[in-house]
């Protein structure tokens, strides 16, 4: 969500604290998702104080074949940064779907979103992000990898 | 719906897609996490395990089913039990004499012009039948006929046949004990029905009233509402 390590400790250790004093409280609230619910707007909240990326028009390609191998070539805070960098709830979107810890109602619930939004965001998503990933790790060079 | 989604999956860019879709899902399990954070993730969860709301326990197919099965049940249990309510001694002669309405004809009785509870005495008097006695409730109706005689069981049946409504009266002996050959008393109106006839029946005196009707009991009930003495 933030594409740095250090801001979002920074969040996680905010929230584990809140989270300390409102369970001392008895006041933890009855969403199951509260905590990631929290961590996702303590990380806008965050990411708005920085530099905002500029809003441009992505290309977009269709997912090739070579994706999975132009993927594995990738190091992972470049995909974190890519996430990071991603206009919400687009962003928020990806960064849970991906996370790959979340059933569709409970992505639905994090995100705020219809289930036509969440899939025109995240196929729109797969094809900038392999538009990116073709100019990044072209298909040729990746397919050269051993 | 779930045929789309089957020939969707078998689609070739449903598995580049799903490729797709894990890589990115590997690659984000490799992005690292600072010890700091691994530390408290390991120390508990942060979801809770779902709660299971009282409309998916209600909606899921098996208890559905279940729930389905036990109405069922109950249904057949409430209606043998309101059936076992209703029973009463001499129902079985009640029914066989409704039959023996249905089927019977007005020169089948001899015409007698009276009230019907005048008959008791004629029972009495002419064929030795004691408190073969039409109830007050019916006791006022015009007679067109009478007659008495043995059923297949041998039991003595009076029958008369009443202007009101082409209704046609029953007066038969109560059932007894089979051991004890005491009368099986039983109180109030009975009602049993038989091929689109019905009968009201009361017992008095060891001998039991029929009062039949082509219909319904909608049809007999406005005549026992109201006890006359």
């Amino acid at each position: 969500m933030l594409g740095d390590a250090a801001k979002a400790q920074e969040v996680f250790e905010s929230i584990m604290h809140d989270a300390a004093l409102r369970a001392a409280q008895g006041e933890l609230p009855k969403d199951r998702l509260w905590l990631f619910n929290d961590a996702r707007w303590r990380c806008l909240e965050a990411s708005e104080a920085g530099l905002q990326a500029e809003p441009v028009e992505m290309e977009e390609h269709e997912i090739a074949t070579t994706a999975p191998a132009q993927i594995g070539r990738l190091d992972p805070n470049q995909l974190a940064i890519w996430i990071s960098a991603a206009p919400d709830p687009q962003r928020s979107a990806l960064a849970f779907y991906y996370l790959d810890e979340f059933n569709h109602q409970e992505l639905l619930d994090l995100t705020e979103l219809k289930t036509a939004e969440l899939a025109k965001l995240i196929v729109n998503a797969r094809q900038e992000f392999q538009a990116w990933l073709n100019a990044t790790v072209p298909p040729e060079e990746s397919a050269e990898q051993p | 719906m779930r045929a789309a989604v089957f020939r969707v999956r078998k689609t070739e860019p449903f598995a580049h897609q799903r490729a797709f879709d894990q890589a990115v899902a590997d690659l984000v399990q490799a992005i690292p996490i600072p010890n700091q954070v691994t530390e408290w993730l390991s120390k508990g969860t942060f979801v809770a395990a779902p709660r299971r709301a009282w409309k998916s326990i209600l909606f899921n197919p098996a208890m559905v089913a279940i729930g389905i099965a036990v109405g069922v049940i109950a249904g057949i249990f409430v209606f043998k039990l309101v059936e076992r309510l209703n029973e009463f001694p001499a129902e079985n002669t009640a029914k066989r004499l409704l039959n023996v309405a249905s089927s019977a004809k007005p020169v089948m009785l001899d015409p007698v012009k009276t009230e019907a509870g005048a008959l008791g005495d004629f029972f009495f008097m002419k064929h030795r039948l004691p408190h073969y006695d039409v109830p007050p409730e019916f006791a006022d109706f015009k007679t067109l006929g009478c007659r008495v005689f043995d059923d297949e069981e041998g039991q003595r049946i009076a029958q008369i046949w009443v202007v009101e409504k082409k209704m046609q009266f029953f007066l038969f002996p109560a059932e007894r004990d089979l051991k004890s050959g005491v009368v099986r008393h039983f109180s109030g109106w009975r009602y049993a029905d038989q091929d689109r006839w019905t009968g009201v029946v009361q017992e008095r005196n060891g001998v039991c009233f029929m009062a039949a009707i082509r219909g319904s009991e909608k049809e007999l009930a406005p005549y026992i509402a109201k006890p006359k003495e």
